[in-house]
């Protein structure tokens, strides 16, 4: 109670006030430009909030990511272009809606749904996560080196489908947490002769390169004159959700988000797959299933609540476990440790307040996306026709001075431009980046975990086998590995089983 | 010429090379002179080891489990549109390549800049404002770093 006081009294500083609507502009206008993500939204912005104290810099960055995830839909339901990947269940309804000449009916729509979403998710956090931070204070070397392995294992649901891949990538990502000097014993570790790698790879430069640049090159083969959709502002009718509708989404809503919480705080899942296993159980369940699909107003509610429901629980396992559960909460928690906050079991214990602080604040975010995006709902439209060609500099800009800022020195930005080239190949040979990024942020968890665990046990492994906890986590992250592996079988010989029917 | 192919034999064939390479590399660049079987040298044999083994699996996936591409090499492939597209990739990484150079030199303002024009010339832009916008924005980066942020851009 008294941290939650205390959080509160942090949070109520008009500063932060005026973060989270300015956070959460850009993150609907870069969910909703398809191109752009909530992820490089969060990127580009963390330069930006080197000067700012860590309460409202999370803030800040956490409004992007939520709006940005609601921002995703407009361009689902406008456009039939979802903005990001968590979005994609949307278009299911949302576009017919648009057909039918009820696009104003389904944003606002997706807006109170994702404001719902959100808030459950929002307290679900403040409620769950300091009750398993608890639990995680008994850790030792042994339970956190543990922990670590289990936060890579959630590379086997962001592969692809290719387990091999993103095993590639956690190692390539376990590399690179590897250069610069060993923490323990002082030894430079693959500096190639330049000192300037004697402090490691910044995580930021590393976000910067592998995520916004590779992107830009991945959109270098766009086509102004084909790929570009808009939609005008007139096509935006005015007619508003009846009650009858609003009494008909409670249900798709309250399951969504129930959803959206569960699979949330489950490492290695994320907002698309609550969204799409959401809209599969309200269809199923519903009376009129023939509906959905065509413009159904509740397959709209059912999708975003569901992956806005996601935002706030793919915290729980981040802020207790230092285990991000997708990409964006594990650039997030390059976020957290930027601004000195090492995200895990002693961060309760140690920032109680400003964590507290965050969690209320988030629940201030939902509130604050439904006011900012019920002003701004005709101006989606515009949004939309913004040209691709005029913001890919406009990005690349911005990464080469954030990049820049972090040392202030070029070599960084070297670096960056190395990252991309490097990722865009990665992205090309389909290989998934979130594997690296968590190799690169779990890495030196690992690392150093592993090693006093080995010097307590006297070097023996027995150590990781005999703690149950540690143990557990180990089973855990095997046997997650095995389960998507099989899956990954499993879809690879579906695909190629359908393939010659398809031809 | 014809050659069979897909990307898991590319990239399984790349990152074994590069993990063989980076495996035989660990002597010289971690100098170690710590006694212990748990040293300064462990993670990154780990993930090194792993990262060769791994892409030995995902290269034997692609020669014998995964459906490949014939590519034929010859001079009608270097017309094809699919080569001119990727063409096009690499004359995008080229100006970022080009960038890294001019910059010391020339400086942030006017390296971006060029940076800018030549991405928009690439696009096929060619309404003023679509340049006009950029490169304003480029002057309010600079400031925002340079006045609000105090961090002086080179």
């Amino acid at each position: 109670m008294k941290e939650f006081l205390g959080g509160l009294q942090i949070l109520a500083q008009w500063q932060n006030f005026l973060i989270i609507p300015l956070g959460l502009i850009i993150g609907i206008v870069v969910g909703a430009i398809p191109g752009l993500t909530s992820d490089l939204g969060i990127i580009l912005c963390i330069p930006l909030t080197y000067g700012m104290d860590p309460t409202m810099a999370i803030l800040m960055l956490l409004a992007i990511y939520c709006g940005g995830t609601y921002g995703g839909s407009i361009t689902a339901i406008l456009i039939n272009t979802p903005g990001t990947s968590a979005n994609a269940a949307t278009l299911f309804d949302g576009y017919p809606m648009t057909q039918n000449g009820k696009a104003f009916k389904a944003l606002q729509m997706a807006l109170f749904a994702s404001t719902i979403g959100g808030l459950i998710s929002a307290f679900a956090l403040m409620f769950l996560a300091p009750l398993i931070a608890k639990v995680t204070l008994l850790f030792g070397p042994a339970e956190y080196f543990a922990l670590a392995v289990f936060g890579l294992s959630v590379i086997a649901g962001v592969s692809n489908n290719s387990i091999f891949k993103g095993l590639i990538g956690a190692c390539i990502g376990l590399f690179m947490a590897t250069v610069g000097i060993d923490s323990i014993s002082g030894t430079t570790r693959f500096i190639f002769g330049q000192k300037k790698l004697m402090a490691g790879i910044d995580l930021i430069i590393a976000l910067i390169g592998l995520f916004a640049i590779s992107e830009i090159l991945m959109k270098s083969q766009y086509n102004p004159k084909t790929d570009h959709k808009t939609i005008k502002a007139s096509e935006i009718t005015k007619d508003k959700i009846t009650r009858e509708e609003y009494r008909r989404c409670r249900k798709p809503i309250g399951i969504g988000s129930l959803i959206g919480v569960i699979i949330g705080a489950t490492p290695g899942t994320g907002g698309g797959l609550a969204a799409f296993i959401a809209y599969n159980q309200v269809k199923q369940s519903s009376k009129h299933p023939e509906t959905f699909g065509k413009g159904e107003i509740e397959g709209v509610a059912v999708s975003e609540s569901a992956n806005n429901g996601a935002c706030g629980a793919t915290m729980i396992p981040m802020l207790t476990l230092g285990v991000p559960g997708d990409g964006a909460t594990a650039i997030l928690m390059g976020a957290f440790m930027l601004h000195g906050m090492i995200p895990g079991p002693t961060l309760f214990a140690e920032q109680g307040n400003i964590l507290y602080a965050i969690m209320i604040g988030l629940v201030v975010v939902n509130i604050f996306m439904y006011l900012v995006g019920n002003v701004f709902t005709r101006f989606y439209a515009n949004i939309t026709r913004i040209p691709y060609e005029i913001l890919a500099p406009i990005v690349l800009t911005f990464c080469i001075a954030g990049s820049y800022s972090t040392n202030n020195r070029l070599y960084d930005i070297y670096i960056i431009l190395i990252f991309g080239i490097v990722s865009y190949f990665l992205r090309r040979m389909d290989f998934q980046l979130v594997p690296i990024l968590l190799g690169i942020v779990l890495g030196p968890l690992a690392e150093k975990n592993f090693r006093r665990a080995m010097v307590i046990s006297q070097g023996s492994p027995s150590i990781f086998f005999t703690r149950p906890i540690a143990c557990a986590f180990l089973v855990i992250a095997f046997g997650s590995l095995v389960v998507f592996g099989l899956r990954g079988m499993k879809a690879k010989k579906a695909s190629a089983a359908l393939k010659p029917d398809a031809k | 010429m014809k050659i069979k192919y897909n990307k898991e034999i590319i990239s399984g064939a790349i990152f074994t090379i590069l993990g063989l390479v980076l495996w035989f590399l660990i002597p010289s660049q971690i100098p170690t002179r710590e006694t212990k079987a748990i040293n300064a040298q462990t993670m990154p044999r780990i993930a090194i080891g792993g990262m060769v083994i791994f892409a030995f699996c995902l290269l034997m996936e692609g020669l014998f489990m995964r459906p490949k591409q014939e590519l034929v090499i010859s001079r009608e492939s270097f017309r094809s549109a699919g080569f001119k597209r990727e063409m096009k990739s690499i004359l995008y990484a080229l100006f970022l390549v080009v960038f890294c150079f001019i910059i010391k030199p020339l400086g942030f303002v006017p390296s971006v800049v060029l940076l800018v024009i030549a991405i928009l010339l690439y696009y096929g832009a060619r309404k003023w404002y679509y340049y006009a916008i950029p490169l304003a924005m480029v002057g309010v980066v600079y400031y925002v770093f340079r006045v609000i942020l105090h961090i002086s851009l080179p």
